[in-house]
């Protein structure tokens, strides 16, 4: 009967966190204080779900955007210099634990012409069928495939004839002559949105024609993106001198730096908010000393020590922060799945690359928000409940 | 259980602008374990002032304060905090009650700054309550009481952790002249139940007459108020 009568004063708690949270129900009475507590914890609320939607939103589009751009990058590229038998270094390669495939390719600059018409094309040429990189495409054999876009505003089929024109002359007594080759068009394939260029696909032997003696690349397939480190790595140890090993992660370390820093500023640019919500918190903590002055002085003349007052406080906000970044926790995690669920937020796909703006919530950003918002907001009441700390019994009981 | 409480020389001066306020010059105390004692004396004479000295809120600019043998003056921080906790109960004018906590409560605070366990402790603060009439009051907030009925939890709080030392400022000035006799009916009640040590500041003669020593704070020096 006794003990249960107790449970209203926090049976078991510390006398600090008894008080913290009596002050922190006592925002429920007192209007101004309320008013504040509402801001710091809004504020809090705002921030961390506007960091969490923020951040899904910008990895759902990253993602997207690496999915694209990682169909179109070999898991490992071996590029093998002209002075070397690219087929030869593809056969070792083929032999190689891990390997599940190998495909020879050669890029070069050029152009396509159609009854009068010219427009710069990027040369792709490959051995074998066609690459899953060029999609959609009817048919995979070898031949010429064209973008859909292109054929479409050339008005070209498959079956009709193109030329196809290097940027590499062959010199002549007569001077420099273009290398040119006239070939049926074997399919079109879809561009990806993100591609900016037209992209030719040619049998190998026409690119090498085309192309002249060139860098030749071994396309690797490493059975996953993931694996592709520890294949490169063994394909390192058994290539000859000369011939350079690159994993996707290389080939794109432009992108991901990019794509990484954009994530780094905008976590940044919206931590302010967290940080002004951080300073409301401080207010708050503030005022709510201030209301309770001299009770505070009281409990110092019943044998709390500046240290335990200290604790009051910091546990104060410390309850404001949690339930603070609790609310924004719940918002922003609920908000996104929403958001991408019934894909709500819609795009002109003619401007972007994607109809809808994807959220893609990491356990880890969460985890970051969720560390770096309560951090900032403790270090806020550590702070103000310093002040707490300070105050001695006669002065806090002066009237 | 009661200590004796020795003061000597104690000085306190406060600067007020450019104008120094010296309001104790050299007080000497002695007061016997068990004793209660008044100190009265006209307003601004000091008598709060050292009674925060006895009661370890303020510091003293020179002098030395000992309490149950021990000089107040070597401990500081958390050690003289403690000390407080468990060696001096305080009961002032304005009795400052904690809103959020009620009657019964409030009386327990001491207890839960000691860490004392809860059942004893609300066994001990229900006891209390008894002794002061408050048993259907104790779990009323400080707002649904009336001023007596606060001044008696306070006292209740003051003598929950039964301190050897209680020190009163002025406990009935706020409260009108029956209640404020009938609240240090209960204070002598209890002092005299504990055995405690007892030092009142008033200015009120009838309350200071209840007092078995009259001591009188003038001119930053304490005399025999008897005489």
């Amino acid at each position: 009967m006794i003990l249960a009568r107790s449970a209203d004063c926090g049976p078991g708690l510390p006398f600090a966190a008894v008080v913290a949270l009596r002050y922190l129900r006592s925002t429920r009475r007192d209007s101004f204080v309320r008013f504040l507590s509402l801001v710091a914890c809004g504020g809090l609320a705002v921030g961390v779900a506007a960091l969490i939607l923020s951040l899904a939103a910008l990895t759902g589009f990253q993602d997207a955007l690496k999915e694209e751009i990682l169909s179109r990058t070999p898991e490992v590229a071996v590029d093998v210099p002209p002075d070397r038998d690219a087929a030869e270094v593809a056969v070792a390669i083929a032999g190689v634990e891990g390997v599940l495939g190998v495909r020879r390719s050669v890029e070069g600059r050029g152009w396509i012409l159609s009854e009068g018409r010219v427009r710069s094309v990027l040369l792709e040429g490959f051995e074998g069928a066609l690459p899953e990189s060029y999609a959609e495409a009817p048919s995979r054999g070898p031949g010429v495939y064209l973008p859909e876009r292109l054929a479409a505003s050339w008005g070209l089929e498959a079956g009709d004839r193109v030329e196809i024109a290097s940027n590499r002359p062959t010199l002549t007594p007569l001077g420099p002559q273009p290398r040119v080759l006239r070939r049926p068009v074997a399919g079109l394939y879809r561009a990806g949105r993100t591609e900016q260029e037209d992209r030719l696909a040619l049998p190998l032997a026409d690119a090498g024609r085309l192309l002249g003696p060139l860098t030749e690349r071994v396309e690797v397939d490493a059975g996953g993106l993931e694996r592709a480190q520890r294949v490169a790595t063994r394909l390192a140890d058994v290539l000859p001198e000369g011939v350079t090993v690159r994993t996707w992660r290389e080939l794109e370390r432009g992108l991901f730096f990019a794509l990484r820093l954009e994530k780094s500023v905008m976590f940044v640019a919206l931590s302010l908010i967290v940080g002004v919500a951080a300073l409301a918190l401080v207010a708050d903590v503030h005022l709510v000393i201030a209301a309770k002055r001299a009770e505070l002085g009281m409990l110092g003349t019943l044998g709390a020590s500046p240290s335990a007052l200290r604790r009051v406080f910091l546990l104060f906000g410390a309850g404001l922060a949690t339930v603070g970044g609790g609310v924004g926790l719940a918002l922003g995690l609920s908000g996104a799945h929403l958001l991408d669920r019934y894909r709500l937020l819609r795009l002109p796909p003619r401007v972007y690359f994607l109809d809808h703006v994807p959220f893609t919530v990491r356990l880890a950003d969460v985890a970051v928000i969720l560390l770096v918002s309560l951090g900032l907001s403790l270090a806020c009441a550590v702070w103000a409940a310093g002040r707490a700390a300070a105050l001695t019994p006669v002065e806090a009981l002066r009237r | 259980m009661s200590v004796g409480v020795s003061v000597r020389g104690l000085e306190k001066a406060y600067e007020d602008g450019a104008r120094r306020v010296e309001v104790l010059r050299g007080v000497d105390l002695s007061v016997t374990a068990g004793e209660r004692v008044a100190i009265v004396g006209p307003s601004g004479s000091g008598k709060s002032t050292l009674l925060h000295l006895l009661g370890t809120l303020d510091r003293p600019d020179a002098g030395t304060v000992e309490i149950g043998g021990q000089a107040v003056g070597e401990l500081t921080g958390s050690r003289l905090a403690a000390f407080r906790n468990r060696t001096i109960g305080f009961v002032f004018q304005f009795h400052e009650l904690l809103a959020e906590f009620t009657a019964l409560e409030n009386v327990m605070l001491p207890g839960r700054i000691a860490r004392r366990p809860l059942g004893e402790l609300e066994e001990r603060a229900r006891e209390l309550l008894e002794e002061v009439g408050m048993t259907r009051r104790s779990d009323h907030f400080p707002s649904q009481l009336s001023g007596g009925e606060r001044q008696r939890v306070a006292l209740c709080r003051a003598l929950i952790l039964d301190p050897p030392l209680l020190l009163a400022d002025e406990p009935t000035g706020n409260l009108d002249p029956v209640i404020g006799d009938r609240v240090f009916d209960l204070l002598v009640e209890l002092q005299e139940r504990h055995g405690t040590t007892a030092v009142v500041v008033t200015h009120n003669p009838e309350i200071a007459r209840r007092c078995a020593r009259l001591l009188s704070l003038e001119n930053g020096f304490l005399h025999d108020g008897n005489r």
